[in-house]
């Protein structure tokens, strides 16, 4: 559906998106995750056709954005990072607005119906967009997107700045338009993505640093897994005992939280199951387990690993 | 294009800006009107439009100000940018309804000339002439301010270059063309060396290179002198026709005498498709900046 082959973005020296080339399936929904600057809004921006790439091509549907770009645009609805309101229009009138200028076939307004019911403003429809909260415009904005009823949805941040609450809502509206629709949705809220998402793709410094689902990207990076550990004694023989029992690949200390205890993080080898082994070298070593529990690899770990990785640095 | 038409016009009049554009060109051409016609007893309306066509350009940057400078400010060019229509239509849009609301305060000045048939003899064609005039170079103010308000995202710099440009070109211009109506050669020659001065340093700041800049400038200064040797009327009236092309108001003058000619309708039209597009070309660099 979407085909983003080789783009870069200059401007003049400063280079915002390198060289990123990725492709987004039809009825997929993909994170876009990167720290703050990465270059998400930009690779979206081009996606759209709002900005053009310095190098690379950009095609939605077998259209190319540059040589046929009303094509492209009549199969994108975008939300981008602040929604584009006029405040001095009511909810209703700037729909009716975008409907034209998308050139949207609308006679008995069902269409417009159903968005507003979708995404819950029918009871401020004759309210001025200017006096709505965050919350209503970021979801007049998505309507915005909505309108025509395009193939493919472009949202950029559709939950920031918005409560808990809404950000719920607004996560929930997406993965149910992701039953319908291409969604490309960018975030730099981790379980954001991983909630709504089938696919993650991390941009760090406008380079794209990987393209995968949530589980493969955790099971790529882990390799085994890994336990915490709080075992009674000292720290040096607590470390010691463990590391001499085999499957185990590493032990790093974290510190005394319960007093005369030691918490460890134990790292496996790949496929490892070494619990019952450390269980008995503990207690020959008269190092009683107070507590043991697997440590889950989570969306920010991989995160921050790949983003650190890359280039030494995240935000 | 419609519905920016549609919208533009909306927020003209939801907002104090179009109520302020209208109530301050009233109030110019009510002085306009007293001073030309009421206090002399004169019917000759033609000179109130006449008089008009150098002052209303107060009120333009008010109508053009925001047009696409807030729509950057607010980021709603966004929207309008990604969805199937041209930046062409766009901008064309906005002229119309720019337009539109300049035509409409226009009209109710008809009421004057009406109202001044009662009292004498009114030159009807002169006074049509200096309507559709009139018109035209409100095209060509509006054309300028749109251009102005697409190069800033404040509103404040765009009505303040508006004014710059239109100042410049309908008060600065013709007092300069009047202090060099006896054009000399050497008047001529001063000033295409400045061009040529200009073009170097141009293509200096463009390349940074010196050997470019210096052929630039021998070859300015051989083509002023080989035409100075060949024909030195060129020089005579060189200026005077250089200035003659930024002379918007001259171009109004000749539907005052109620003639309609086709080259000032020409000129003003090509004056206005010429910013418009300069407007377009400005909008989608900034795609590629």
């Amino acid at each position: 559906m979407i085909t983003v082959k080789n783009i870069t973005k200059r401007y003049g020296d400063h280079v915002a998106v390198n060289d990123v080339s990725f492709e987004v399936n039809e009825g997929e929904v993909v994170g876009f995750l990167g720290p703050n600057g990465a270059g998400k809004s930009t690779t979206m921006n081009i996606i759209t056709g709002y900005l053009s790439a310095t190098d690379g091509t950009v095609e939605v549907d077998g259209h190319d954005v540059l040589e046929e770009p009303n094509e492209v645009k009549r199969r994108i609805g975008y939300l981008p990072e602040l929604p584009p309101l006029y405040g001095e229009m009511t909810v209703t009138e700037y729909l009716r607005f975008v409907a034209r200028l998308k050139k949207a076939v609308d006679a008995d307004g069902s269409a417009m119906e159903r968005i507003l019911e979708l995404v819950g403003v029918t009871h401020v429809r004759e309210r001025l967009i200017g006096n709505l909260s965050k919350g209503y415009r970021q979801r007049v904005g998505l309507a915005q997107a909505l309108v025509s009823g395009p193939q493919a949805l472009i949202l950029d941040e559709p939950t920031i700045g918005l409560d808990p609450h809404q950000i719920i809502e607004i996560r929930n509206l997406v993965r149910d338009l992701g039953k319908g629709h291409t969604i490309v949705l960018s975030s730099h809220i981790l379980p954001e993505v991983s909630a709504v998402c089938d696919r993650i793709i991390i941009i760090n410094r406008g380079q794209l640093v990987a393209s995968d689902t949530t589980e493969n990207l955790a099971k790529r990076l882990s390799g085994g897994s890994q336990y915490l550990l709080r075992v009674g004694g000292a720290d040096n023989a607590v470390q010691a005992a463990i590391k001499g029992v085999t499957g185990v690949s590493g032990v790093s200390s974290r510190g005394v939280v319960e007093a005369d205890s030691v918490d460890v993080i134990v790292d496996f080898d790949d496929g490892a199951d070494p619990r019952r082994a450390m269980f008995t070298a503990l207690s020959k070593a008269d190092l009683p387990i107070l507590q043991m529990k697997p440590v889950d690899v989570t969306l920010e770990q991989i995160f921050l690993q790949l983003t650190t990785r890359e280039g030494g640095g995240s935000n | 294009m419609v519905a920016i038409i549609r919208r533009e016009l909306r927020s003209y009049f939801v907002s104090p800006v179009g109520y302020s554009f209208i109530g301050f060109f009233l109030v110019l051409n009510g002085l306009m009107l007293l001073v030309t016609n009421l206090i002399t007893g004169s019917p000759a309306y033609q000179f109130t439009i006449g008089s008009m066509s150098t002052w209303s350009l107060l009120a333009m940057p008010l109508l053009t100000m925001r047009l696409l400078s807030d729509e950057k400010r607010l980021r709603t060019d966004q929207l309008l940018l990604t969805v199937p229509v041209s930046v062409g239509q766009v901008v064309l849009a906005k002229f119309l309804a720019a337009l539109a609301v300049f035509g409409g305060g226009t009209l109710i000045t008809v009421i004057y000339p009406v109202a001044l048939s009662f009292f004498g003899d009114l030159a009807v064609g002169r006074i049509i002439g200096a309507y559709l005039g009139y018109l035209l170079l409100g095209g060509a103010f509006i054309a300028i301010g749109i251009f102005m308000s697409s190069l800033t995202e404040n509103q404040l710099i765009a009505a303040i270059l508006t004014l710059a440009a239109l100042a410049l070109m309908m008060w600065i211009l013709p007092g300069v063309r009047d202090t060099f109506i006896t054009a000399s050669t050497v008047s001529g020659i001063v000033f295409a060396s400045v061009v040529g001065a200009l073009v170097a340093l141009l293509v200096y700041l463009a390349t940074k290179n010196v050997t470019l800049t210096g052929v630039t400038i021998i070859l300015f200064a051989g083509a002023i002198v080989v035409v100075a040797l060949l024909s030195a009327q060129f020089f005579e009236t060189l200026l005077l026709d250089f200035l003659q092309w930024f002379l918007l108001g001259d171009r109004f003058d000749v539907f005052m005498t109620g003639v309609i000619a086709l080259s000032p309708v020409v000129y003003l039209l090509s004056f206005i498709g010429l910013f418009l597009f300069l407007t377009v070309r400005v909008v989608e660099k900034a795609r590629w900046a």
